[in-house]
């Protein structure tokens, strides 16, 4: 039975790698994915064993598949149709082994689907590819040169902050989930580079199908851990068993990366309302584990990866605007897909010294403490405690569907305050928030397309910028002292001046259709608000702190802050 | 045999709640900075009176009775004997800081504890020791802390009942508190039953607002933490925030009113938190800020009347 359309596609097995004692555990995955499939399906037919939840189960299966696969015009779509209205017709007839058998069929298929891949022979190649791919598209006219070896200009425009020997060693004790903040497709690439440049294991992580149709990204994708979620996929069956899934894999050691926002973010904020969704069975993992005698602590690493430039900026703008990021939609087209916007992307940093810099934050347990080195759980008096306490009454460990939702939205609060203190402001960030808060001021009380109207009407002589932007650094620099916030290398160290033709530039260029601001005789004239809103609204909620003292700079950047936004 | 009930703080409410667990059979610590002859046991528990912090950490339960500006440095302390498996519950009307930061945020911050709560509704001291019937609701996201304290201190006389909105029920606790002040003033006043209704009415609705706004859900201020409480006060459940309130209308300061009341009120401060969290946040809190001015003596009670009234009557 084929239920779900790509299948994944795999080097041939003409010679197996035998992982060796010292590689990482993935290393181990394709040997365990069939035990780990089969473990998801077992946890499906546990949950609904009771005979009208396995019923309405399939029933809300075939309902949701029905209805996204009438939308669907393909051949196989038409196949797949017909199997599940066969399903609808005769689910009320099922015997209870029927509906059990049936749910199992299901559940397998789609276990199945979901399950990643592991090819150390392509992680061996990637990490030798990767960079060289990725620096050539920056500097395209030395292609063969680059390819052949500069992972070292790569080194420079990625840069890694935070405590990553700690993250190193404690990644032996326990299972580390990173959650970073996610604003680009090019969060999962870049991530997974530093990870192993850093010497960190790699992940095991869940892409959006729509990622797998570019078939060599699918290759990449598939072999280096990913396992598939197909958002369209709409079956509460199915989210079932992706949670299950993600769940397994953390409780059998395998490190993690969720993207607990969901989706890139469309405003470009800082994401403030976790859900966790995926994420969340991390703290699952972790009351399975101990119940059954299991000593393995799961630890969360909160991750800030913040872009002078986002590749996707106009489109994710756009969308957000389009429905104030309510309906959203899977974006299929974008700049991800445009290999023009990638080599202009990478040009474009010329002088900005990094492109990228990711911040690992502090790691913490599922219940939010902080760790030590040795990766101990921590109370607030210092004191080690044993998080094992959170899921246990009068000494037993327990598994609570309803406590561990409760410990994931209270973790959800929690990473919300590190991402934000861990939040790098980059050159780009602060100089689009300066002119917005101008903007602003020249338009109080204008709503976001009332505000459109005002391209290209709004001008700031360009040395009253310079000095807001030494003022409103200086602000951030103390910010970043009381440990609120960070700053990037660049916006630390360059004069004013230099960080408004650094940022002027790299706009320019690669913002080339729709410029974000141009200078005009002496003045700077901001061209499209919205693109200064997408790159200011990092630094939204401390817009009054940094802002001037004077009224006018006080009201519009309350203003600012009060423009909430669904990330 | 099952563990202890913690009870922190000896205050009147704390020393009820002692009581009240005791009568169900409960063996109960009681932990008060200055030690008090132990209340009388009705049922088959016991009170016994322990006078370090530590010793409470044998106990799995432990009731916060305490104000709210002593929250913090009690949690520092005690949090230093507790770990994960801890239930920490409160009884505080009182929210922290212009944020309102709510106690339940203060204990699960600065203690290990994470599975917290709050116990609210027309819970009044002198009806927890004499055993009337009546009813309470506990908020926790966890289900544990809803069914511990359901047992520790449920009973034929005291039904619990339980909502995961604990944000709901701290705010409308506190707010209620507040509201309950004011009544106690109009009451004192000469204000007849319509003027009580209208102020009751709308107070609840600026309870609301609030509560909404710092994530709580509007139908827990139409349940017991929010309507069912208010309606006890009005009803004169001898509440101590009535009480202060009309020894405020009587012209008594406010150290002077808080003695007549017997007990912490929070009111005090909470007025002033409340309308400074409303001019930020951009929430309208008339009656709040009127009883901030007032009880800062920056308006008298006239003033506050008239300036509530001439207020434009908009759609409810």
């Amino acid at each position: 039975m084929k239920l779900l359309p790509t299948r994944p596609l795999r080097l041939p097995r003409l010679r197996t790698y035998v992982p060796r004692p010292e590689d990482p555990k993935i290393f181990w995955f394709n040997s365990e994915r069939a035990d780990i499939v089969d473990e998801v399906v077992r946890r499906i037919l546990e949950r609904y064993d009771a005979e009208e939840s396995a019923e309405l189960a399939l029933n809300d299966a075939a309902y949701h598949e029905i209805r996204r696969l009438e939308a669907d015009k393909s051949e196989g779509a038409r196949h797949k149709l017909d199997y599940w209205r066969g399903i609808l017709r005769r689910v009320g007839r099922m015997s209870v082994e029927g509906k059990h058998e049936t749910l199992r069929e299901i559940a397998h298929a789609m276990a199945k689907d979901v399950a990643g891949n592991f090819d150390p022979r392509v992680y061996h190649f990637a990490s030798r590819f990767v960079p060289g791919v990725l620096t050539a598209a920056m500097n395209p006219s030395n292609i063969l040169h680059n390819v052949v070896g500069s992972a070292g200009r790569l080194d420079g425009l990625v840069a890694t902050e935070g405590p990553i020997d700690k993250i190193r060693h404690i990644s032996k004790r326990g299972t580390a989930v990173l959650v970073p903040t996610h604003s680009s497709n090019l969060d999962s690439i870049a991530l997974g580079w530093v990870l192993q440049r850093e010497g960190l294991s790699p992940v095991v992580y869940g892409a959006g199908k729509n990622l797998f149709t570019n078939p060599i990204v699918s290759f990449f994708m598939h072999n280096l851990g990913a396992y598939r979620v197909d958002r369209r996929v709409k079956a509460g069956l199915y989210k079932e068993i992706l949670k299950a899934y993600s769940c397994v894999v953390i409780e059998r050691g395998y490190h993690s990366l969720f993207f607990p926002g969901g989706t890139r973010s469309r405003s470009g904020a800082i994401e403030n309302h976790l859900k966790l969704g995926l994420a969340g069975t991390g703290v699952e993992a972790f009351a399975r584990n101990r119940a059954r005698g299991i000593d393995r602590p799961v630890y969360f690493v909160p991750t800030t990866i913040n872009y002078a430039l986002v590749l996707e900026a106009e489109t994710l703008i756009e969308d957000y605007l389009k429905e104030e990021g309510r309906a959203r939609y899977i974006i299929e087209d974008d700049e991800f897909s445009r290999i023009e916007r990638w080599i202009s992307f990478f040009n474009k940093f010329r002088g900005l010294e990094s492109v990228c810099v990711i911040r690992f934050g502090e790691p913490l347990d599922p219940f939010g403490n902080p760790v030590d080195e040795q990766g101990s759980s921590l109370a607030p008096d210092g004191r080690i405690i044993d998080p094992g306490t959170y899921i246990s009454r009068r000494g037993t460990p327990s598994v609570d569907a309803r406590r561990d939702a409760a410990y994931t939205r209270a973790l959800g609060k929690v990473l919300a305050q590190a991402y934000q203190r861990e939040t790098v402001v980059m050159p780009t960030q602060l100089v689009a928030h300066v002119v917005f808060r101008r903007v602003v001021r020249a338009t109080p009380g204008l709503d976001l397309f009332a505000r459109l109207r005002y391209r290209g009407a709004i001008a700031i002589p360009c040395d009253e910028l310079v000095t807001e932007i030494g003022q409103t650094r200086d602000r951030l620099l103390a910010l970043e002292a009381a440990g609120r916030v960070h700053v990037s290398n660049f916006v630390r160290r360059q004069p004013p001046a230099n960080i408004l033709d650094g940022v002027l530039a790299t706009w320019s260029g690669y913002h080339a259709a729709r410029p974000v601001a141009r200078v005009q005789s002496g003045s700077l004239i901001a061209e499209d608000p919205n693109l200064l809103l997408f790159y200011q609204n990092r630094l939204r909620t401390l817009a009054p702190e940094i802002a001037g003292d004077d009224e006018a700079d006080q009201i519009a950047a309350r203003e600012i802050a009060g423009m909430e936004h669904h990330a | 045999m099952s563990p202890p009930v913690a009870v922190v703080g000896g205050g009147s409410f704390g020393r009820s709640l002692a009581q009240a667990a005791a009568r169900v059979g409960q063996r109960v610590l009681l932990w008060s900075r200055q030690p008090r002859p132990m209340p009388a046991v009705a049922g088959d528990g016991s009170i016994h009176t322990v006078s370090a912090l530590p010793e409470l950490a044998e106990a799995e339960l432990l009731l916060f009775a305490v104000p709210s500006p002593y929250v913090a440095e009690l949690a520092d302390e005690l949090g230093r004997s507790l770990d994960g498996s801890h239930l920490l519950v409160h009884v505080s009307r009182g929210l922290l800081g212009d944020d309102l930061h709510t106690v339940s945020e203060v204990l699960s911050s600065r203690t290990p504890c994470r599975r917290v709560g709050a116990l609210a509704g027309p819970l009044v001291a002198r009806n927890l020791v004499e055993g009337q019937p009546g009813g309470a609701i506990i908020g926790s996201a966890f289900p544990e802390v809803v069914e511990s304290v359901s047992d520790a201190i449920g009973g034929p006389t005291l039904r619990v009942y339980g909502t995961d909105d604990l944000m709901g029920v701290e705010i409308a606790s506190a707010l209620v508190g507040l509201v309950a002040l004011a009544l106690g003033y109009a009451q004192r006043l000469g204000m007849g039953p319509g003027t009580l209704a209208v102020l009751a009415t709308r107070g609840l609705a600026e309870a609301t607002r609030v509560g909404e706004m710092r994530g709580g859900s509007a139908r827990t201020f139409a349940g017991l933490a929010g309507a069912g409480d208010l309606i006890a006060a009005v009803a004169g459940d001898g509440r101590p925030e009535v009480e202060f309130g009309r020894a405020l209308a009587e012209g008594l300061g406010l150290r002077a009113a808080a003695e007549r009341a017997g007990a912490y009120i929070e009111g005090a401060l909470l007025a002033k938190q409340v309308a400074a969290f409303g001019r930020r946040v951009g929430v309208e809190v008339p009656l709040s800020g009127g009883l901030a001015r007032l009880m800062a003596g920056e308006l008298s009670a006239e003033q506050l009347a008239e300036a509530l009234m001439a207020r434009p009557a908009k759609r409810e």
